[in-house]
């Protein structure tokens, strides 16, 4: 089980690398969403917040209105955002939850699949 | 909301700024099963029946489905995601069956554009006249058209899409209404659906069940309904509505337009619109054939460019499939969509053999309901205690029913052509036996090396970055 502090280390640095890719902030340039994460075994919560494809901030707790809820355990959390599992795989088996329009559950995975290409 | 751990105030709920209601989640559904090529499954219809008694197929196919909205209901509420499909199949069936079943059900959607897009073809064709390749260029003119859009990233929205998918069926009941209306003549055999015997029926029913083909695709709008129980709603509402249109329609074209015809004709809704209301009729139907190939182009791209994407991203599918573009779109899944799609159009228009497409779905659509049921039958009992959100009444027995029910239908669609003199024929079966075994050998022989490579990959390509704490395990 992951605790904040991890989580905010693991975001932290995907924040960082999203924002230093040139080609991922041109491709989602057009895509800005208020995202809320469910830590299913922890209780956490948190907020991400992309504004034309930069993650302008992040947060504990949810806040605003969002266009995509995840939810899964803080271990799987952690290290999708350590880019250190396909999120695709996880959500095929049923163990990262999404509510969210298929289009966005799309562009979630696209991050992961741009900053790191298999 | 400030960087870092800074703590923000709960929102009140964790409901959705944008989500599908019932309308929307409706006319999704109605909209994925209404394509052009219902047009022409009515003219198969017509083949084995005579009069007007074609409704009747399409009311007793209807109530067959209501019984797979149940089944898909209870599926949806199992698994509530876009991924749902592949996740029943392989707890049902294991992973290399329902892998299988799912590629071989995907090949019914590149089917279902091929058709689209060649019936479309047909009928620009007939109304501006000039050689028949020019049916050939319009329908490569189309495709290239919708598959540009997909690569551009254009989509219809929610809105237009209730509202596109609402022009195609007021318009073709509309026109119905008005040739049932304005042209004379009597009305027989309207309950003679067995006239021609009871094997005739019966192949009239499974072409019947085609008309709903693919209404199930909403359940992959799982994750954006308000509450899961409007996709259990909008799963009993599309086939009523698809039932009243198609069976109006075929009404209509049985008693409007002489058999002779209607049989042979790619367009058989312009040579309705033709008998209501003449030229402008016939314009009239010519665009709203249009519009109905939108929706299918809209989400038959979409549908199926996702579902390979996420195959190859999983490791399934060459990670080529994977590939994305500046719009974030991936291209070349949507591009092999669209060549798959312009070669049987082709293929189509060389062997003028449209009606065997419809055969084909009609076979892999009712296969797909008789998995269904057997998903159902075979979760009750793996996976008793896991929360069923719609527990569909009399689930044991009902899926029993729809594995035998549409086993039958499949199994006798797989040697029934309208097109045939005698109407029965091998292609159908060869067809689908060919699609399977493409399956069953990718997945058999080549899934194995593609899995391997991509598992090799990821374990070379980069340290786990994650640094490693007391009490911290390694997931992936």
């Amino acid at each position: 089980m992951a605790a904040w502090e991890e989580l905010d280390e693991a975001l932290r640095d995907y924040q960082a690398t999203c924002n230093g890719n040139e080609r991922l902030r041109k491709m989602q340039k057009d895509w800005s969403k208020v995202l809320h994460f469910d830590c299913e075994d922890n209780g956490v919560k948190f907020t991400m917040d992309v504004d034309h494809g930069e993650i302008v901030s992040y947060c504990q707790g949810h806040a605003g209105v969002p266009d995509i809820v995840v939810t899964t355990d803080s271990e799987t959390f952690c290290d999708m955002f350590w880019g250190d599992l396909n999120p695709v795989q996880k959500y095929l088996r049923g163990e990262i939850k999404v509510k969210g329009s298929q289009e966005d559950v799309m562009r979630l995975d696209a991050i992961s699949y741009i900053i790191w290409p298999d | 909301m400030s960087e870092g751990s800074a703590v923000a105030q709960e929102s009140a709920g964790t409901g959705l700024r944008r989500s599908l209601g019932l309308t929307g989640a409706t006319m999704t559904s109605t909209g994925l099963a209404f394509a052009v090529i219902d047009y022409i499954a009515v003219v198969s219809i017509l083949s084995y029946t005579v009069g007007v008694s074609a409704w009747l197929a399409v009311l007793i196919a209807g109530l067959l489905v209501l019984v797979v909205s149940g089944l898909f209901s209870e599926l949806n509420g199992l698994y509530p995601t876009a991924a749902g499909i592949r996740l029943y199949m392989t707890s049902a069936m294991g992973e290399r069956k329902a892998l299988i079943t799912t590629f071989t059900y995907l090949t019914s959607v590149v089917l279902v554009i091929a058709a689209d897009a060649f019936l479309i073809g047909s009928a620009i064709q007939h109304v501006i006249g000039g050689p028949s390749i020019a049916a050939y260029a319009w329908i490569i003119g189309l495709l290239t058209f919708a598959v540009g859009g997909n690569l551009l990233g254009v989509r219809m929205a929610g809105v237009v899409q209730t509202v596109v998918t609402s022009i195609v069926l007021v318009s073709t009941f509309v026109i119905s209404v008005v040739a049932i209306a304005t042209v004379h003549g009597g009305y027989s055999h309207p309950l003679g659906l067995f006239h021609k015997g009871v094997f005739h029926g019966i192949q009239a029913l499974i072409f019947a069940v085609f008309l709903y083909a693919a209404f199930e695709w909403v359940t992959t709008a799982a994750e954006e309904v308000r509450k899961p129980a409007v996709i259990t709603r909008a799963l009993f509402i599309a086939p009523a509505i698809l039932f009243v249109v198609a069976g109006i329609f075929s009404v209509a074209l049985a008693h409007a337009v002489p058999r002779g015809a209607v049989h042979g004709s790619a367009y058989p809704q312009l040579l309705l619109g033709k008998a209501a209301l003449g030229e402008l009729g016939m314009l009239w139907m010519l665009g709203a054939t249009m519009v109905a190939a939108m929706n299918t182009f809209n989400g038959g791209f979409l549908v199926a460019s996702r579902f390979i994407y996420a195959a190859a991203r999983e490791g399934i599918l060459p990670r080529a499939f994977a590939k994305l573009n500046m719009k974030a779109v991936p291209w070349v899944a949507v591009v092999s969509l669209g060549v798959g799609a312009a070669v049987i159009a082709a293929v189509v228009f060389a062997t003028r053999q449209w009606l065997l497409l419809v055969a084909v779905g009609s076979v892999l659509e009712a296969g797909i309901y008789a998995v269904a049921g057997y998903c159902v039958y075979r979760l009750r009992r793996k996976e008793v205690d896991r929360e069923r959100p719609f527990r569909l009444r009399f689930g044991d027995l009902l899926s029993i029913f729809a594995i035998v029910v549409f086993g039958l239908l499949a199994l006798l669609g797989a040697f029934s052509d309208p097109s045939h003199p005698s109407h029965l024929s091998l292609l159908p079966i060869l067809v689908v036996a060919v699609l399977a075994a493409l399956s069953t050998g990718y997945v058999l022989c080549i899934m194995p090396s593609v899995r391997a490579k991509a598992a090799a990959r990821a374990a070379v390509a980069r340290p786990r970055r994650r640094p490693s704490r007391e009490g911290t395990h390694e997931t992936g």
